[in-house]
């Protein structure tokens, strides 16, 4: 019973989220274009997730490299661990693994700080102060998350690289000139544009829904805990599910 | 200044306004009395159309409200300030930020000028020592004082309270009902205030509306409502004496 209400929530939550997604576009090439907000929310989004994201980065190459040695060894494939590595990471490992660390981070952040501000009529009062909160509160963190993802996918794919170094270095003699020359070798145009694309979908997926649950939140404080708490669900559900259409979609567009 | 006419609003099964219907004329103070979950706020939030009432027409300035488009909509709310039951102070801004923010969205100040207008709003509200505050740092009075101020701050026509001494002690809550008759006094302004505070309802109105089941039961002046034999009118009247 419990499994059928649950589908019927996610189904009414991504109802209300295409009308909310409708909206933005309706809203977002409009001015004002808020331009010191969204730079604020950037510079927030950044300094809450970097240390975590770097973390989490040199982790994923240093045990992506250190899983992957001793396969490629049994097949006498060393030298192909580098480029391995970067492809695994700038293809789907660092996009993905970086868009549901910024799902957890930041978008239960957004719920909650939203959703707070609905509870104690925040938005009510900016609303009756002539301020149209969906453009100052959402668009601005929409847009903020679509473009910070992106950056902090590249900055993360770089740390998983250097992780993967030093699993390369614990089994290999190799200098670092040498592995990037490797990884340089192995990597194509075609293999960078499809990752770092699909991050800015992610980036969106995390700001709208964190914004649509936050921004509707109801309830008082169990309000608030719901939005922060299921905004992380949804986003990190639909970064998958989405993933997964667009990597299908990558290999018809880049087949190679 | 403002009609309301035949407001009707239901939530589910809840009939809260059953056609409720009033005028506040020009720079004068009317109340609405009534008990917690009445539905005063209601009323109150139809009147800036953050609630849409399910019928009825409301009139400001001889606009009808639910005619108006969003952009008309928001000019006229520049000329309504709200103070919520809360306060509702932007957490994330400083007081400072709290009372610039309407001014750097709607007027075409300088920063000094602005920096002026914020101190000079909040020396009418007697707290210009918490202008670097953030709302996290202050009392529920002080938050009520700086809502109050931040509604002032663009020179409103027309205030609208929200509960405004909800859950302040006696002490505070008179202070409150002070800065009422204070700034009515100074920008002799349109008010509706909503509260279940007799304290405040005698002090500050003009004419006190008395909200039960849906409609007004009672409609008169401060002292008529002393002399009133209706039940509920009783009923507040004993609580304030208490």
């Amino acid at each position: 019973m419990k499994f059928v209400e649950n589908i019927k929530y996610f189904f009414s939550v991504i109802g209300g989220l295409t009308d909310f997604t409708i909206r933005f576009f309706l809203e977002v090439f409009r001015p004002p274009y808020e331009i010191s907000e969204i730079r604020k929310h950037m510079d927030e989004l950044g300094v809450k997730t970097f240390s975590i994201v770097s973390v989490t980065g040199f982790i994923i190459g240093l045990v992506l490299g250190m899983q992957s040695q001793p396969v490629l060894a049994r097949f006498g494939a060393e030298m192909f661990l580098p480029g391995m590595i970067a492809l695994s990471v700038i293809r789907e490992l660092g996009p993905a693994l970086t868009a549901l660390i910024f799902a957890g981070r930041v978008g239960s952040g957004i719920g909650a700080e939203l959703g707070s501000m609905r509870v104690t009529e925040q938005i009510d009062a900016m609303e009756v102060s002539a301020v149209d909160p969906f453009r100052f509160l959402v668009v601005t963190r929409v847009i903020a998350t679509t473009l910070m993802l992106p950056l902090l996918t590249i900055y993360v794919d770089f740390i998983a690289i250097l992780g993967g170094y030093v699993a390369v270095i614990i089994t290999q003699n190799m200098t670092f000139p040498y592995y990037i020359q490797l990884i340089l070798d192995a990597i194509r145009f075609s293999d960078l544009i499809p990752g770092i694309s699909k991050t800015f979908v992610f980036g969106f997926v995390v700001g709208i829904v964190g914004s649509y649950l936050g921004f509707n939140a109801s309830k008082g404080t169990e309000g608030v805990g719901k939005a922060s708490t299921t905004s992380v669900v949804i986003s990190s559900l639909l970064i998958l599910l989405i993933d997964s259409v667009l990597v299908r979609l990558t290999l018809i567009i880049f087949p190679d | 200044m403002i009609r309301v006419e035949n407001i009707y609003k239901r939530f589910g099964d809840l009939v809260v306004l059953n056609g409720v219907s009033f005028e506040v004329p020009k720079g004068t103070t009317t109340v609405i009395l009534g008990r917690s979950g009445i539905g005063k706020s209601v009323l109150l939030k139809c009147i800036v159309r953050l609630i849409e009432p399910d019928d009825g027409k409301i009139f400001i300035e001889g606009k009808n409200i639910s005619e108006l488009s969003l952009k008309e909509l928001n000019d006229l709310r520049k000329d309504i300030g709200f103070l919520f039951q809360s306060a509702a102070l932007y957490d994330s801004m400083s007081v400072r930020e709290n009372l610039a923010f309407p001014l750097v969205r709607h007027t075409d100040l300088s920063d000094s000028e602005i920096e002026e207008r914020v101190k000079e709003t909040l020396r009418l509200v007697g707290l210009s020592e918490a202008i670097d505050k953030m709302p996290s740092e202050l009392s529920g009075g002080m938050r009520k004082r700086i809502g109050l101020a931040r509604s002032l701050i663009l020179h409103p026509k027309i205030m609208l309270y929200d509960e405004p001494t909800t859950g302040l002690d006696p002490v505070t809550s008179k202070e409150i009902a002070k800065l009422i008759i204070d700034m009515q006094n100074k920008f002799k302004m349109t008010n509706i205030v909503v509260t279940h505070d007799m304290v405040v309802a005698l002090s500050t109105a003009d004419r006190i509306l008395l909200l039960d089941n849906g409609n007004f039961i009672f409609d008169g002046t401060p002292d008529e409502l002393i002399k009133s034999e209706i039940d509920m009118a009783k009923k507040f009247l004993s609580t304030s004496l208490d």
